[in-house]
């Protein structure tokens, strides 16, 4: 009995487990505990195919763009430019950089010197894996090696562009051509590297550029690609920077000796490298350099060439317009790659822009007259303001050279009109993707109901609720509805032959004064604007010449990105801000003539020091013992 | 020997089952009646009473009057008299017929029987730390929106912290003894053993208990996730009823604001103080209003309101909430099975117009004996929530880099919310002001949030009892989820009512679209359970568990908008004809766990636990998933010993120590530690993506769990016959290997998301008394006291990474020995009177009305070096927490007090209403800011000057404020009708009730609330609720 109970309660235990284990075991030798991403590509997958090396240089693309698609903020740190707001996100390269003033900017680029590594990072990781992959395996057909090849070059240009925008900025900096594999030990390794020389950097830029040169192709395969010129300009460049470093000098950065010697070599070796991007490729002007058709006074219906090439399509057209020799794409709705020029140049009348980008009221007076080709009277700023009538119709002030007198603005240059708004300036206002008619700009008078030749409201104005200059921008702003502030397809120039042209002319008036061919290139870009060529007075010395491309450099590159950089190699910020050298400063004002801020008065030679070059990270410094400090820092 | 021990095991047993044998044949003899009637002390009938026979699973309950009949099977069986908050007697029928009986009030809380993890457990046998509270009709009295909320000063070591009165969005913040981690430190939530339940969404009137699981023993089973604590809700079921019964309560009540926000309502004075503002650096002619348009507006304000609005914003956007419940059930059974179900609506009106929520549920569960050793059943419940909304915080978005202007601190008093004749809302309108100022009417009419969520969790299980005291079973259970949110705004722009022309700001634009985001997902658990009791000899209790258990959480999101919809009130995607787009994403996690625990009690005064749990995650690599969490505890019931029998002042004594291990793997993402590739595109033209991938991971392969070890001992006592409890504990609890983003490189932090380390160590100590007095005074008035209090202080022991002076990894101040996120201040020395002040003190750019700021480091300047830590508060967290509860009740009547309060906690006031120097356009001023600030004029004006130096506005002492507070969260009085009137009507009982929540606070915080985390730009306010309800069952 005992037994057989015993035999029974035993069998139950076992049937109890036995139980537990049918249920679970079906369950348990599922893999529960391999749960794979669902959005993201397995690392060991990827890097087997051509196709993944070109996917992966787009990759680089992605992280190389946005370290320069905004470069319209420098000019806040030159004369002609107030950039006042920005809405960045956290994780964009400007953010928290400031751009708002010309002065004491130079501690607050950390996040800029972040992304511009991890740009290198990018650019590394493209370089070393295509290596890799050629090294790998020797099937490659030989059409794939050089596409191979080609993309290696690519990244290799894209390399270039960033540690030269660092040597800019910062002058030695730590220099690498590798990727970290994980944490711990990786980690230390990076933040113990030391600064590399600029003239090492400089070295290895230039061999980048080389490479992506003979490998890249003559003509780019899509708008924000590489090719041959495209590396061959950036080298003239840094040539050129490098020219003015050892010429003009940099005692900010105490470890640079300036070097005559290689000033000429540098200078000459630009010369020869934009000689060919000018002459070797048919590259050409948009439009051949026509300054196009322009409309009367207020209306903007038709707008000169200037204007239209900085509009998407042709930017994006690189087999017709060929003057964007370097430039970074950008999607329209749904890519999630706009650009946000609107937002930034455009005002609440252009599907809400927020205006932060505007030109200060200095720019107008560079303006030069198509009827001499020479500067206009100085522009008058103050009251009379607009008055207006009972019925509310705005009456502009007749006094001869006003600011807010449009007739002040009659016979300029053709890039005046392309470039920004004065009063009663008509710009086309949308809302919801929907046109809300043409705008007239008002100074002071923000989306009130006017009546202009009317007896009727018949305009609203433009709501620049962010202006205090006097002047909104038009350059980059699209005349046409159906796209939102965020969503512009405009292929960003980061070289282009305008540019070029001017670089040339310089290095050449640098080694030996005007020479034709320079006046020519300058004056196929004034014949943009409709200008008449330089008076011989402005290309008899080297002095008057230089300002004569100076001057196109500020009408012709404004918001590019340019004039800090210049101001900068050519040691000129002084200059800038305080002409008279009686440290004064500068009043900015507005066209009302309101003092809007006073800049570098009684300025410290240190504050100039410290526009001269950026901080390095403190950040990084309290972690990496060898990362020195640049002495205006210290 | 051990043979010797099993088959005396196997006699014990085979004798147990013997009796078992005899007993049930016992059930087939021939029975008598007995009836009787079932009173309290006070000689009140006692309707609802259990009786049943002892042994078997006959039984009845006592009916209106208190009245039974029952048929026993013989003189010998014994009937037991149970109720709830009444000692059970047991009666031998003996030859009565006739059985009155008396039920004593239970005063002892030590027959509780406690739920814990994957289990019960009786108070006075348990070794762990558990804070156990029953769900009565106290709780389901107070007009709450949810759960969290009424948990506050109830236990001590747990703190729900009410930050926000919002409708559908007033969850209290859950804490177990302190911030146990840096990364998600909230507890564990655990519905009828059923994790990931948010317990918000459950219907409070089905809750029966709560447990509050705090220390590694009462955790540990719950490993890997119980880190932070472990709360246990268990909802109703009908186990051991008979009886029908069906129990309806309602409670209606109105809110309004613990404290209201203020703006000021009068424009012209708005824009003098935006001149006042502006005049520190600007010339008088280029102020931004100009005086006239002052005066216009000052003169025409009071005869034309509709073109010069003073508007009160807070008349316009606050209305009084209210808050209505009703919950149904119905429950019942009888000797085989037997079922619950319940089914409520909950409507929340909020404060802020058109805030609105509504929550229903229901819930059914159904237990069926299929034979003497066998059950199965089912449990569903389901809730479904509509929410409205205008703003994440209602009336704010709490975010940085919010620029879209749409924020109360915009709502200047000069805007015509909305002209009913024109049907036009209105925008900025004076000279000068900035166009972009902000309507918030506009926001909370035409860009309302909707958020609708269903959730269903079905549970089934079976279990087999094969052997005495050997249970086999298996639970499965699954909680699905679905929500949409979307909205859909109403294209509307600003008119100028002056000019009568539309122009300036486009609140909406006309091809306003609708966006609609669907969440759905669902969690799986599986539970494979043995459990064996038994008795060795005749004094060792021995039990153990083991658990098999695997988890499967499956989530995916989906988005979709589009442009231009067809018509205003449409809201869905073919609704709408304009730019189209679409986003989603999935993720899953699995969790694989073996749970085991022994208890073993000798004599019934020594106890023993080991329990153990051995965690696998999907979210690391393979040869990293496993982790180990065992926990031991013990404790001596020493008043059971021989030598305490003359302490008889003493009714129980008990000591308790335990020691373990708990996980915390939240801080870890799901495939973050997978090698993969991320998007990173590219144009090739305009219109075409070119496909780009990057590599920005970097993966740290030594990444373990963030691991916590808990001490805690613990006393137990009571006294004088259990009329006075109390209950301390002290614990000491270190988090190691804190997971928190690695500190890279700037060479590396661009490219790469920083990959989480094991970075640091924290420690959490602290006490935690209970004291409870319960008694009656004569035989009528019953009354009670319990009060509670916790002290806890946290720090961090160990950083591997670098910690600089004021470093803030994560965004919160972070130093050795110092409190997580604690106070980094300047120190003031007030306003500066004079220019003699200025030049006292060290220059520091101040004028007189500015605030002057200690220099403490005597270098002669004031930079970031001169900040203070103070060692002991925190910014977010208070460390002494309290709470009392008090209960009296006479006759039908009870009255019930909760007071709750806090300290220990330092923040400042700084936020955006209360800046002294505030955007020269455009800002919505606070009456406060026309008389508070310092002038020529009010010298005494307790803030700095407006438009002063920038520093008025930083963090110094000078608007460092204590947040310790008092509040009496409830206050509640009921009657019970008496039965004999109920009887007419067959009513079984009845109460009504009037509560009152909030009803006043004591602190000497300046700003809105003490006990608001978000202080800069949140406004909701916390609800002051006066409801009344009543609660009925047939």
């Amino acid at each position: 009995m005992i037994t057989k109970n015993n035999t029974t309660k035993i069998s139950r235990v076992i049937a109890a487990l036995a139980f537990m284990a049918v249920i679970l075991l079906p369950t348990a030798c599922t893999n529960l505990l391999n749960q794979p991403s669902t959005v993201e590509v397995p690392t060991n997958q990827f890097w087997h195919t051509e196709n993944d090396a070109t996917i992966a240089l787009n990759g680089a693309y992605s992280a190389v763009r946005p370290c320069f698609d905004r470069d319209y903020y420098f000019d806040g740190h030159g004369e002609f430019l107030l950039m006042n707001f920005n809405s960045l996100a956290g994780n964009n390269p400007y953010s928290g950089c400031t751009f708002t003033t010309p002065i004491g900017y130079g501690a607050s680029f950390d996040n800029y010197y972040q992304y511009l590594y991890a740009a290198v990072i990018r650019t590394n990781y493209v370089i070393i894996n295509v290596n890799q992959m050629l090294q790998n395996n020797t099937s490659f057909t030989a059409s794939s090696v050089a596409n191979l090849q080609s993309i290696m070059g690519e990244a290799s240009l894209l390399r270039a562009l960033v540690y030269f925008r660092l040597m800019c900025l910062w002058g030695d900096v730590p220099y690498f051509e590798t990727v970290p594999s994980g944490i711990g030990e990786n980690n230390t390794i990076y933040s113990t590297l030391p600064r590399t020389s600029i003239s090492d950097i400089k070295d290895k830029i230039i061999a980048d550029l080389t490479n992506a040169y003979n490998t890249l192709p003559v003509k780019k395969v899509g708008a924000g690609r590489g090719s041959k010129p495209a590396a061959l300009a950036l080298r003239g460049k840094v040539q050129l920077f490098w020219a003015c470093w050892n010429k003009f000098g940099w005692p900010e950065l105490s470890t640079f000796t300036p070097d005559f010697t290689q000033a000429t070599a540098a200078y000459t070796a630009a010369v020869a490298d934009f000689n060919a991007v000018i002459n070797n490729f048919g590259l050409n002007l948009y439009q051949n350099g026509a300054p196009g058709q322009i409309d009367a006074l207020g209306a903007a219906s038709v707008l000169p060439n200037y204007f239209l090439l900085f509009m998407p399509a042709a930017s994006n057209d690189f087999a017709g317009n060929t003057e964007f020799i370097m430039s970074f794409n950008h999607g329209t709705t749904n890519t999630g790659q706009g650009e946000e020029l609107m937002r930034e140049f455009g005002t609440r009348t252009n599907q809400s822009g927020q205006g932060g980008t505007k030109p200060r009221s200095a720019l107008a007076d560079r303006y030069q007259l198509l009827t001499t080709g020479d500067f206009a009277p100085p522009i008058v700023r103050g009251n009379p303001a607009p008055t207006s009538d009972a019925n509310n119709t705005v009456i502009p002030p007749a006094t001869p050279n006003h600011a807010l007198n449009p007739q002040t603005y009659a016979n300029r240059d053709y890039r005046m009109k392309s470039t920004f708004l004065w009063n009663f300036e008509q710009i086309l206002g949308s809302s919801g993707l929907k046109s809300t008619g043409m705008s007239p700009f008002i100074y002071g008078n923000n989306a009130q109901s006017i009546k202009i030749n009317s007896p009727t409201p018949n305009y609203v104005t433009v709501n620049a609720d962010n202006n205090n200059t006097g002047y909104v921008a038009r350059k980059f702003i699209r005349n046409y509805v159906g796209q939102d502030r965020s969503d512009g397809d405009f292929s960003w120039p980061v070289i282009r032959l305008a540019d070029v042209y001017l670089m040339y002319a310089e290095a050449t008036n640098e080694l030996s004064g005007p020479q034709a061919g320079a006046i020519a290139l300058v004056n196929k870009i004034r014949a943009r604007g409709n200008l008449p060529a330089l008076a011989g007075s402005k290309t008899a010395s080297y002095a008057a010449f230089f300002s004569a491309i100076e001057q196109e450099r500020i009408v012709e590159l404004w918001a590019e990105g340019m004039r800090a950089f210049d101001l900068r190699r050519w040691r000129t910020y002084e200059k800038a801000w305080d002409p008279a050298g009686t440290n004064n400063g500068t009043d900015v004002r507005d066209t009302k003539n309101n003092i809007t801020a006073t800049y570098f008065r009684n300025a410290s030679p240190l504050n100039y020091q410290q526009c001269y070059i950026y901080k390095i990270p403190q950040s990084e410094r309290n972690r990496n013992p060898n990362l020195t400090q640049n002495t205006p820092w210290l | 020997m051990t043979q010797t021990l099993l088959s005396s095991l196997k006699r014990a047993l085979y004798a147990l089952a013997f009796l078992c044998l005899l007993c049930t044949h016992h059930l087939y003899a021939q029975g008598l009646v007995v009836s009787g009637t079932v009173k309290d002390e006070a000689g009140l009938a006692l309707p609802g009473v259990t009786i049943s026979v002892k042994g078997t699973t006959t039984g009845t309950v006592t009916d209106a009057e208190g009245k039974y009949s029952l048929s026993v099977p013989d003189a010998e069986s014994v009937m037991v008299f149970s109720f709830i908050g009444y000692k059970s007697k047991e009666v031998t029928a003996g030859q009565q017929s006739t059985i009155d009986i008396v039920l004593a009030a239970d005063v002892s809380t030590l027959s509780e029987v406690v739920v814990v993890g994957y289990g019960t457990q009786e108070k006075v046998n348990m070794t762990g730390a558990v804070g156990a509270i029953k769900f009565d009709e106290k709780m389901t009295s107070r007009a709450l929106p949810n759960l969290s909320s009424g948990l506050a000063g109830l236990i001590p070591g747990l703190t729900a912290t009410q930050a926000s009165g919002m409708a559908g969005n007033s969850n209290a913040q859950l804490l177990i003894r302190g911030l146990g981690s840096v990364n998600n430190a909230g507890p564990l939530i655990v519905v009828d053993n059923v994790p990931d339940i948010d317990m918000n969404l459950v219907n409070f009137n089905d809750v029966v208990s709560i447990s509050v699981l705090k220390d590694a023993a009462s955790a540990a089973i719950y490993g890997s996730r119980g880190a932070n604590g472990v709360i246990l809700i268990t909802t109703k079921s009908g186990k051991g009823l008979q009886k029908t019964s069906i129990t309806y309560n309602g409670s209606y009540g109105v809110s309004n604001p613990t404290k209201s926000p203020s703006l000021l309502a009068d424009y012209p004075r708005a824009l003098t103080l935006e001149d006042r503002t502006a005049a520190t650096g600007t010339l008088p002619a280029s102020l931004p209003f100009k005086n006239g348009t002052i005066d216009q507006w000052m003169a025409m304000g009071m005869v034309d309101p509709l073109r010069f609005p003073n508007t009160n914003w807070w008349d316009v956007i606050l209305r009084t909430g209210s808050i209505a419940n009703h919950s149904l059930s119905i429950t019942g059974g009888n000797d085989r099975s037997n079922f619950f179900l319940s089914a409520s609506i909950m409507k929340q009106k909020g404060l802020q117009i058109n805030n609105d929520y509504t929550r229903s549920n229901l819930r059914f569960s159904y237990d069926y004996k299929l034979n003497k050793n066998m059950n199965t059943g089912i449990k569903v419940a389901g809730t479904w929530s509509d929410n409205v909304f205008a703003l994440p915080e209602g009336f704010t978005q709490n975010l940085a880099d919010n620029t879209a202007g749409e924020d109360l601190q915009y709502a200047i008093a000069g805007i015509t919310p909305y002209d009913p004749t024109t049907g036009y809302f209105g925008g900025a309108m004076a000279y000068g002001e900035n166009v972009q100022a902000y309507n918030p009417y506009t926001q909370y009419v035409n860009r309302l949030n909707h958020q609708n969520r269903q959730e269903v969790y079905p549970q089934i299980y079976f279990d087999w009892t094969p052997i005495k005291g050997l249970t086999a079973g298996v639970v499965y259970n699954m909680n699905y989820y679905n929500q949409l949110a979307w909205n859909a705004d109403t294209p509307n722009q600003a008119y100028n009512f002056q000019t009568n022309s539309f122009g300036s700001r486009v609140y909406v634009a006309t091809n306003a679209g609708v966006t609609q985001t669907t969440s759905t997902g669902f969690k799986t658990q599986l539970n494979g359970r043995l459990n064996y009791t038994t008795k060795i000899a005749t004094h060792h209790d021995l039990s153990a568990l083991f658990i098999y258990s695997e988890e499967y959480w499956d989530d995916r999101t989906q988005t979709g908008s589009r442009l231009d919809r067809l018509y205003p009130a449409l809201h869905e995607l073919d609704a709408a004809i304009g730019t189209q787009s679409v986003g989603g994403n999935s993720s899953t996690e699995g969790l694989r766990s073996y749970i085991g625990r022994v208890n073993y009690n000798a004599f019934g005064k020594y106890l023993l636990e080991l329990t153990g749990r051995y965690d696998g995650s999907s979210k690391f690599l393979p040869g990293h998933q496993y982790g180990f969490f065992p926990a031991v505890s013990a404790g001596w019931r020493f008043k059971e010993e021989a030598f305490m029998s003359n302490f008889t002042w003493l009714s129980n004594g008990k000591l308790r120590a335990s020691y373990g291990s708990l996980g915390n793997i939240s801080g870890v993402g799901r495939t973050q530690q997978q090698s993969t590739l991320q998007a990173g595109h590219y144009m090739s033209d305009p219109s075409t993506i070119a496909k780009g991938l990057v590599n920005s991971k970097l993966l740290n392969l030594d990444l373990t769990w963030e691991a916590t070890t808990v001490l805690d001992i613990g006393v137990e006592l009571g006294f004088l016959n259990n009329r006075l409890t109390t209950e301390f504990d002290y614990y000491d609890r270190l988090t190691t290997g804190m997971l928190l983003p690695t500190s890279l490189s700037i060479l590396l932090s661009g490219a790469y998301s920083a990959p989480q380390q094991n970075i640091g160590n924290l420690r959490n100590r602290g006490v935690e008394l209970t004291i409870g007095w319960r008694d009656m005074i004569g035989d009528k008035i019953s009354y009670s006291i319990r009060a509670n209090g916790s002290y806890n202080a946290n720090y961090i022991e160990q950083w591997s990474g670098y910690l600089g002076r004021g470093a803030t990894p994560n965004g919160n101040y972070t130093f050795l020995n110092m409190p997580y996120n604690y106070v980094y201040t300047y120190v003031d020395n007030g306003i500066a009177q004079t220019w003699q002040d200025v030049y006292n003190a060290t220059p520091q750019g101040a004028q007189p009305g500015d605030i002057l700021r200690q220099d403490l480091n005597g270098d002669g300047k004031i930079d970031e070096n001169d900040r203070k830590a103070l060692p002991t508060a925190s910014r977010d967290r208070n460390n002494f927490n309290y709470g009392i509860t008090a209960n009296i009740s006479y006759k039908g009547f009870d009255l019930q007090v909760l007071l709750q309060g806090a300290s220990g906690r330092k923040d400042f006031w700084l936020n955006d209403y209360n800046n002294v120097n505030p955007s020269t356009t455009r800002y919505a001023f606070s009456p406060q800011q026309w008389t508070n600030p310092w002038s020529l004029d009010n010298r005494n004006g307790p803030w700095p000057r407006l438009g002063g130096s920038g520093n008025n506005t930083a963090q110094t002492t000078f608007w460092l404020d204590n947040m310790a507070y008092m509040r009496v969260k409830n206050v509640q009085i009921g009657y019970k009708i008496p039965t004999n009137i109920l009887n007419r009507i067959k009513v079984t009982s009845c109460r009504i009730y009037a509560s009152a929540d909030n009803l006043f606070t004591i602190t000497k915080y300046r700003g809105l609330d003490p006990e608001k985390t978000s202080a800069s730009r949140d406004t909701y306010p916390l609800l002051q609720t006066i409801s009344f309800g009543a609660s009925i069952t047939y």
